[in-house]
């Protein structure tokens, strides 16, 4: 009992230690671990599917942070992106902070290491960095003329001239648009995207803002949503099962369904060591480390508060 | 006068663009393209902002010879060097100028952002304690959607996450909803003050 | 050899600012100065080539559309922010953006309490509907300071303090998956980027 007490006064530094420990332990020793899907994170999914190989349809990812929060939203934009050049869906990326323009690139040419095919202009367009002032005019503009609003994108060619254009002129067919962010849930693109112009929105958020985000999932304001690494590891997980699943019957993926990946879930198939890119299945490995905090974090909950309570008696007990 | 001219601009255009939500007419739409334009032509500008506040900070410190000032001249030698490295060599991938983004900048900020996860779980074990019945509800909901998110709470038994889930969905949801009403009200609120004038910290001081 | 020397130069000032969990030193200092000048520094010639070039100069001096020197004027007025006699001249540019939250105010009502009210009010069909119903009305109840939180009224409030407890305890779950998350991502980057140690 009194080592329970000494123990709350433990050097901060230990803590950290084993905080340290606990996440690259699991790095090390790599194993496979079960990915359950949500239904917030299958809706964007299912919508992006809805766009295959549609020439007027496209989607627009928004890229609200820096590396700060590189983590967590990276590997949803990496996996978002490889969905959308599995399925021929046409992309669109935009930023409005200086230091999120590398990391639109950085995702874009990740993923094109395995899809060499894709070009610039034709299969997808990065309209580049926009100063934050910008946001909302051109939020509002997209909703009447992409290529007016926009005007040129990161390689300062005029967007109308772009055969990506073709077909597409605003929201109607850039119909989703999936916000990546730290520190907000997509509130501007809710407020004058989808108020004004009836875009569908989704979200990419670090987990901190995840749980506010919940009532605009329930009225539909939000189409869905991925929630930190968790969130990116789900959508890892479809792309592997779906878009990036090829045999006889379906040479170029197989479409979505709640049963085949209940299947996968049942039948412990689609294991992260099966998935041979590493950027494909980062989240995932990254998970297992998050078990492990996790567990951590609720081991030193509990400690702390046994520690608490019996110093807590024995203070009563001494009066 | 110097405050006047500026309310009366925020005044005129922030009304017409109220018409502007309601009324898709040309002469509003024409307007919107007009101040499209203008908004761009002035936006470039606002990069001043940061930079002025950063000499003004760093070089005050230098001048004065401020406990620890070399570090100010860190500060703006990266600064300097940075933006010389950008106009010098470019802008593309493979410069100079990217090298310092991808091996300085980015690894720094995202590390800095990391240190968060040890104080946060020395806050777990130093701090969090069930002194009343609602800091127990509140430590019981974290925990259930702490095992909820992740695997090996999935793996312990299907309840956790199904019951985090729940969690998130109603409660949470019931919670979030009641605070953002408020927020909204209040932020209707502030942006209608502005709108008619009233609020006017955004313009600083005279 | 060029990538592993870059990759080396990322790790020892990632370890520069870990360091800080030791205790405050020079080393953390120092990248913690050079991180806020490389920053600023990396956005000057970025907003000059992505915003300048073609929204003012291209407009200006290509496209011979001289009323462009008028919002780019404006623009130029930032530059007297932080001075003491000619601050009101940065408000200028700043109340052409500001001018924009006409169209927030009713975009914001509808977005923010509209459409959550009509959600809120929608018939209750099950107990987690009654449950949601329930907890909003009773946080706006405990948010309403006008009357006395006491007798029944003050019973109703208290229900919105624990839903509100639920809520914070789902946050701070959350919260916490996401400070780990970003440790992650940096050693992922120690381990695996740096020393090859992930297989």
């Amino acid at each position: 009992m009194n080592f329970l007490i000494k123990l709350q006064s433990l050097d901060r530094r230990w803590i950290y230690l084993l905080v340290a420990l606990a996440i690259i332990i699991p790095l090390l020793i790599p194993f496979d671990s079960k990915t359950y899907t949500t239904e917030p994170v299958e809706n964007i999914y299912q919508k992006v599917d809805s766009f295959s190989g549609k020439s007027n349809k496209a989607i627009l990812m928004v890229f609200m942070h820096d590396a700060s929060t590189m983590p967590e939203l990276f590997p949803m934009e990496v996996s978002v992106l490889r969905h959308a050049f599995e399925r021929n869906v046409k992309v669109f990326t935009i930023c409005f902070t200086p230091t999120a323009a590398p990391l639109v690139d950085y995702a874009i040419n990740t993923v094109r290491e395995q899809f060499p095919d894709k070009k610039s202009g034709i299969d997808y367009c990065n309209f580049g960095y926009k100063p934050a002032a910008l946001m909302v005019p051109m939020v509002l503009g997209m909703g009447e003329d992409i290529s007016k609003a926009v005007d040129i994108d990161s390689e300062g060619r005029k967007i109308a001239n772009l055969p990506i254009m073709q077909d597409i002129k605003n929201y109607n067919e850039m119909n989703l648009i999936i916000n990546f962010s730290g520190s907000d849930y997509g509130y501007t693109w809710i407020t004058y995207a989808r108020s004004k112009f009836g875009a569908n929105v989704a979200a990419g958020v670090t987990a901190v803002m995840a749980a506010d985000a919940y009532p605009f999932l329930q009225t539909g304001q939000l189409l869905g949503m991925m929630a930190g690494l968790k969130g990116a590891s789900e959508y890892e997980k479809l792309d592997d099962v779906f878009a990036s699943y090829k045999d006889a019957n379906y040479p170029s993926g197989r479409p979505f369904s709640k049963e085949i990946i209940n299947e996968t879930i049942a039948n412990d198939t689609f294991k992260i060591s099966d998935q041979k890119v590493y950027a494909f299945k980062k989240a995932r490995i990254g998970m297992n480390s998050q078990s492990a905090a996790h567990i951590l974090i609720i081991i030193f909950i509990i400690i702390g508060n046994l520690g608490y309570f019996i110093e807590k008696s024995k203070q009563k007990q001494d009066q | 006068m110097k405050r006047q001219i500026p309310l009366l601009i925020v005044i005129i255009l922030g009304f017409i663009f109220v018409v502007h939500t309601f009324v898709p007419h040309k002469i509003s739409q024409d307007f919107f393209d007009w101040y499209q334009d203008w908004i761009k032509a002035m936006s470039p500008f606002a990069v001043f902002l940061g930079i002025m506040s950063l000499l003004m900070v760093h070089g005050t410190k230098i001048i004065r010879k401020a406990t620890n000032w070399q570090y100010s001249v860190v500060t703006l030698s990266a600064l300097v060097f940075t933006a010389f490295a950008g106009f010098m060599w470019g802008t593309q991938e493979g410069t100079p100028y990217m090298w310092l983004f991808a091996h300085v900048q980015m690894p720094m900020s995202s590390t800095m952002f990391s240190l968060l996860a040890f104080y946060i779980a020395s806050a777990a074990y130093k701090a969090f304690r069930a002194r009343s019945a609602e800091a127990t509800v509140l430590l019981l909901a974290a925990i259930v959607v702490m095992l909820g998110q992740v695997p090996l709470g999935a793996a312990i038994t299907h309840w956790i996450p199904d019951s985090a889930q729940w969690i998130l969905n109603v409660p949470n949801l019931a919670a979030k909803r009641g605070i953002a009403l408020g927020v909204g009200l209040g932020m209707v609120a502030t942006s209608l003050k502005i709108l008619l004038g009233i609020e006017r910290t955004y313009l600083g001081s005279d | 050899m060029f990538e592993t020397i870059s990759n080396l130069v990322a790790a020892l000032l990632t370890l520069f600012i870990f360091s800080f969990l030791y205790k405050e030193n020079p080393f953390y200092r120092f990248a913690e100065h050079l991180l806020v000048g490389v920053s600023m520094g990396y956005a000057i010639p970025l907003v000059y080539n992505l915003t300048f070039i073609p929204y003012v100069y291209q407009p200006i001096f290509l496209g011979h559309k001289y009323v462009f020197i008028i919002p780019a004027f404006i623009g130029i007025l930032y530059i007297f922010r932080f001075s003491r006699n000619y601050s009101w001249l940065s408000r200028y540019p700043i109340v052409f953006g500001m001018a924009i939250v006409g169209m927030g105010v009713p975009l914001s009502m509808n977005t923010q309490v509209l459409v959550q009210m009509r959600s809120a009010m929608a018939p209750i069909q099950d107990i987690n509907s009654f449950l949601i119903f329930l907890g909003t009305i009773t946080i706006l109840m405990y948010f309403y300071f006008s009357k006395a939180h006491t007798g029944l009224y003050g019973k109703f409030s208290k229900i919105g303090v624990w839903f509100m407890m639920i809520g914070f305890g789902a946050s701070f779950g959350y919260t916490v998956m996401a400070r780990i998350s970003l440790l992650i991502g940096r050693l992922q980057f120690l381990v695996g980027d740096v020393l090859h140690l992930i297989k």
